[in-house]
């Protein structure tokens, strides 16, 4: 057996290596590794609803143009000119017909094909060979609104990477016919390793008290539902586990957390749609709670943007159910904006906590004492209504286990011939569907 | 003084107005920076919305689209009344970690134009802005930006009833906006 390049997280113990937020050379094969390989998350169908339209993202560290060309068909491009790497795309979004370099004006396509050179005749002597010369391509595939891209042809599809998790994910994503609608995204920018960020959006052990402050002010002014650990560690929750995903999800209605009838629905006619599309324990008998997707999605939804290792940018959007009525959507993304994002009361007061665990590798003692997720170890297992690996709790370290599980995976494959999937078990009912 | 404001030319400028508000500006940015933020939220009326916009990096020519539209969009702030009191009880509870230990801030408000004055003594008026943050042992941040502001004449002082907070940045170089501009 090949010895492992990368054995950080010891899967009996908990203990961590923290040396992975912190060195120079780590992060640098992490963007090879990981985020040149795995299907991340880059923006949504409703950031670019018309033919022309494109909007501003990133794969990792690199900037990528998502648009929708003539046909109707959803791109991504590296946004670097292919003559002498200048971007081409400068805004966050916007409608055009092509897009066309600042430096020289090369000129491309919606679907990235160079289309006109300058003085391709009178300079070049008519040698370009316009057809190899196009923006560099990702691969994409949408789940149900939400676009996804690849730079790894030798990726499984995006259906097969997300595997079951998406039987979870449609419990938010796939009620209504007309999908979701994104607002945002906030954009900010944190000190503090890309990783971190994500394994504490499935980490509910700090909610009561990190944001206890957050949490007892909107009981006492808006009567909102009390967040004690009294309260959490009652909660008959659960966390499932797939491919290095993570859901934590709820029964309906005794561990709701809003007290609404009809769950994350806002009327009774979404409600029985939702029924129809799920079926009756998805559609009405469960609910999603926290959800990260690997390696740095983090729904609602949240992209998790690598700088380097202790510096990373955080895109914040607000998903609303687009059969809402737009008050009720303007509703839902207002009290998305107050509760997280760059202002949001709870989310406010993880960046700290966020940024000492991260630098904690640089120092010597750290790295020699470790960190601990050992909760909960033991504590998984495969059960018959739930795909993937249950934990009968949502409190758990488990999803950090398997997150830096899925992290090793990565870093000491070769290529996607040495990476596992799980295999794919969920009875999707409904009209649940990779084009929901 | 020299007046040159687009105010003072149509005819808006009042001195002793322009003087009353611009003091009132400055007492408002000492309660902020002494950290006094009850007095500061009493500025506001019962109704008030404390507002603030994503900024976007758009084509010039598109420069309606760089500031979303109320109503439209992800602000990062919308808040009520009761929001801003969530906001500072939470503060104020010594766990609210973001500002523990609290940041040191100092606004600089100035630049004050008064864009308009209705019958009833309803004023408009914007200012520019520069807030330094110091946070921790040596987390720093500048923002810039501007306010507009509805006023209203109470008592003798004034009252806000809407802040527009606008920031000059695209991607906010700061961990969090847990500080009130
Ligand atoms: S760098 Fe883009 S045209 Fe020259
Ligand atoms: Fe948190």
């Amino acid at each position: 057996m090949k010895t492992k390049k990368y054995n950080v997280i010891d899967q009996e113990t908990g203990r961590l290596d923290p040396t992975i937020y912190c060195d120079p050379d780590i992060y640098k094969e992490e963007m090879e590794k990981v985020f040149g390989r795995a299907w991340l998350l880059i923006g949504h169908d409703s950031l670019i609803p018309k033919p022309g339209d494109f909007f501003h993202t990133y794969m990792g560290e690199q900037p990528v143009i998502l648009s929708r060309d003539k046909t109707g068909q959803v791109n991504a491009m590296l946004n670097i000119c292919r003559h002498r790497g200048a971007r081409v795309v400068r805004t966050d979004d916007g409608n055009c017909k092509s897009f066309v370099c600042p430096y020289h004006a090369w000129t491309y396509g919606l679907d990235g094909k160079l289309e006109w050179v300058p003085g391709e005749e009178e300079l070049y002597d008519g040698t370009i060979d316009r057809a190899q010369l196009g923006l560099k391509r990702a691969r994409v595939a949408t789940y149900a609104g939400l676009i996804f891209a690849t730079w790894d042809q030798q990726a499984p599809s995006l259906e097969e990477y997300l595997g079951d998790a998406r039987w979870y994910l449609d419990l938010e994503f796939n009620r209504s016919a007309q999908g979701t609608k994104a607002f945002g995204p906030h954009k900010w920018v944190i000190p503090i390793n890309w990783k971190t960020a994500v394994d504490n959006c499935s980490d509910w052990y700090h909610v009561p008290y990190s944001h206890a402050s957050a949490a007892n002010a909107l009981t006492r002014i808006m009567g909102a539902p009390r967040m004690t650990s009294d309260v959490l560690w009652k909660k008959k929750g659960r966390a499932a586990f797939v491919n290095g995903h993570q859901v934590a999800f709820f029964r309906l209605p005794e561990d709701s957390f809003d007290g609404n009838p009809y769950g994350v629905d806002s009327t009774a006619e979404n409600h029985r749609e939702a029924i129809e599309r799920l079926g009756e324990l998805r559609g009405d008998g469960l609910m999603l709670g926290t959800h990260s997707l690997f390696p740095n999605t983090v729904l609602g939804f949240r992209i998790v943007i690598p700088r380097g290792p202790n510096e990373t940018e955080f895109w914040h959007f607000s998903m609303t159910n687009a059969a809402d009525t737009p008050d009720k959507q303007r509703a839902v993304a207002l009290e998305h904006a107050a509760q997280n994002g760059a202002g949001g009361h709870f989310e406010s007061d993880d960046i700290d906590n966020w940024s000492q665990v991260s630098s904690s590798g640089k120092y010597a003692g750290a790295r020699e004492i470790g960190q601990y997720v050992n909760m909960g170890i033991g504590n998984t297992h495969t059960d018959d209504v739930f795909p993937g690996q249950i934990s009968d709790r949502f409190v758990t370290e488990q999803n950090h286990r398997f997150f830096y599980n899925r992290w090793e995976e990565f870093m000491n494959a070769d290529s996607w011939d040495d990476i596992p999937l799980d295999p794919m078990k969920a009875t999707f009912e409904g009209t649940a569907s990779m084009d929901g | 003084m020299t007046v040159t404001t687009k105010s003072a030319l149509s005819g808006l400028f009042d001195e002793t107005l322009w003087s009353t508000i611009n003091s009132f500006y400055i007492a408002e940015a000492w309660l902020l920076d002494d950290r006094k933020l009850r007095e500061w939220l009493d500025l506001f009326t019962e109704e008030m919305v404390y507002y603030m916009p994503r900024r976007r990096n758009v084509n010039r020519k598109e420069l309606d689209r760089e500031i979303p539209a109320r109503g439209t969009d992800l602000p990062y702030f919308e808040d009520s009344r009761k929001l801003m009191e969530v906001r500072i009880q939470r503060l104020e509870s010594g766990t609210a970690w973001a500002e523990e230990p609290p940041s040191r801030t100092r606004h600089l408000v100035g630049n004050l134009l008064i864009e308009s004055v209705e019958d009833d003594g309803t004023v408009r008026a914007k200012t520019a802005f520069i807030c330094h943050r110091s946070h921790g042992e040596t987390a720093t941040a500048l923002y810039s930006g501007y306010r507009q502001d509805v006023l209203h004449p109470v008592d003798g002082s004034w009252k806000i009833s809407d802040r527009t907070v606008v920031l000059d940045a695209n991607v906010i170089l700061d961990k969090n906006l847990a500080i009130f501009f």
